[in-house]
């Protein structure tokens, strides 16, 4: 027998929980418009099945994942937030996307300090990186309103990738 | 709060069906990598396969079920992916088998295919499950055969094209003896 344990966190207005087979309808929705261009790419529904699929298996891989992102009084689905390292990847990376109602409520930012606290307590990380396509100003904007710093020095998984680097060190 | 899924074990005559883990992407990415993959979706990189394989085990996370590593007994080795496999875009639960390198012809595939169909019908409640063979591939329609599944129809998926539906006989069917019946 093998098992995985996926925990659950809490912020002010947000769950962060366990993905589970009914996010992705949202999840599907997101990765097949234009918003999705600078994330992972524009995917039809099958495909995207299997990269969830794929990201969600982190878990039993790497010891850690993705997240789907609850609003905590409503219960309604927001997004995923989590940390994503498939093969090829320089290194642990915080990522997220939110559906488009939540968008410009802070929503990505507060569920990604959760996911900042919750590495440096559990791994004792010092970094985490974002990995981000340069069209993407939106999540650069987050990512450097996180605290983030862009290493230009970095690699990212494609050449012209932003790369985004969190001190964790400061958190406890 | 948290959320937790055990991945069972089966054990038959001379097999391990285990979680499928990251100690088994050597093989895994070997056998995506060889035109023996050509009818499960390869040839595929490495990087491909890595995903493929994170693939297999979101799928239990998911559906609560899927594919289990296959090893002989006696060693850990994995010698192919077997079991239930339900995703996305596919028409209902499949019973799927591949074996990887020099593992064919021995029968695990029929092996490992009746003990995960047993699962679907005694653990997981299934009425009917289904396999899907490309129709060139001739010897995975021969497992299917072996399993007593009859060819029932095709499906066309939107990537992989055509693909022959055969169909298991029902748990109703196998209280006599399982795939013996049917040897």
């Amino acid at each position: 027998m093998t098992s995985v344990l996926i925990p659950t966190l809490e912020t002010d207005r947000l769950t962060l929980r366990a993905p589970k087979l009914s996010d992705f309808e949202r999840w599907a929705e997101f990765f097949a418009t234009e918003r999705a261009r600078y994330e992972r790419g524009i995917m039809a529904r099958d495909a995207a099945w299997r990269v969830w699929a794929s990201d969600v298996a982190l878990w039993q891989l790497r010891g850690y994942g993705p997240f789907g992102i609850d609003d905590r009084a409503t219960g309604a689905y927001l997004g995923e937030v989590g940390i994503y390292q498939p093969d090829g990847y320089p290194g642990p990376e915080l990522g997220w996307f939110v559906v488009p109602e939540a968008e410009g409520k802070g929503i990505a930012a507060e569920a990604a300090r959760a996911v900042m606290l919750w590495a440096r307590r559990n791994f004792g990380w010092d970094e985490l990186i974002n990995i981000i396509d340069p069209n993407n100003d939106r999540s650069i904007a987050l990512g450097l309103r996180l605290g983030g710093v862009i290493d230009p020095d970095r690699p990212g998984e494609d050449p012209d990738d932003v790369v985004v680097v969190h001190d964790l060190r400061g958190l406890a | 709060m948290s959320y937790s899924l055990t991945i069972p074990s089966l054990e038959t005559e001379r097999l391990i069906l285990r979680a499928p883990g990251p100690q088994d992407f050597a093989p895994f990415a070997a056998f995506y990598a060889s035109p023996r993959a050509d009818f499960v979706g390869g040839p595929l990189t490495a990087e491909g396969a890595w995903r493929m394989l994170a693939m297999e085990i979101g799928h239990w996370t998911l559906k609560g079920f899927g594919r289990w590593t296959v090893t002989v007994k006696g060693s850990d080795e994995a010698v192919g992916m077997i079991g239930l496999f339900d995703p996305e875009g596919w028409p209902e639960t499949e019973i799927g088998w591949d074996l990887f390198g020099s593992h064919e012809g021995k029968g695990y595939a029929t092996e490992a295919g009746a003990a995960a169909r047993n699962y679907a019908y005694t653990v997981l409640g299934l009425s009917t499950v289904i396999s899907l063979v490309k129709p060139a591939n001739t010897a995975s329609a021969r497992v299917a055969q072996r399993l007593g599944a009859k060819h029932d129809g095709d499906f066309i998926h939107e990537r992989h094209g055509q693909m022959q539906i055969w169909r298991h006989p029902g748990p109703d069917d196998l209280t006599d003896g399982g795939m013996e019946a049917y040897a």
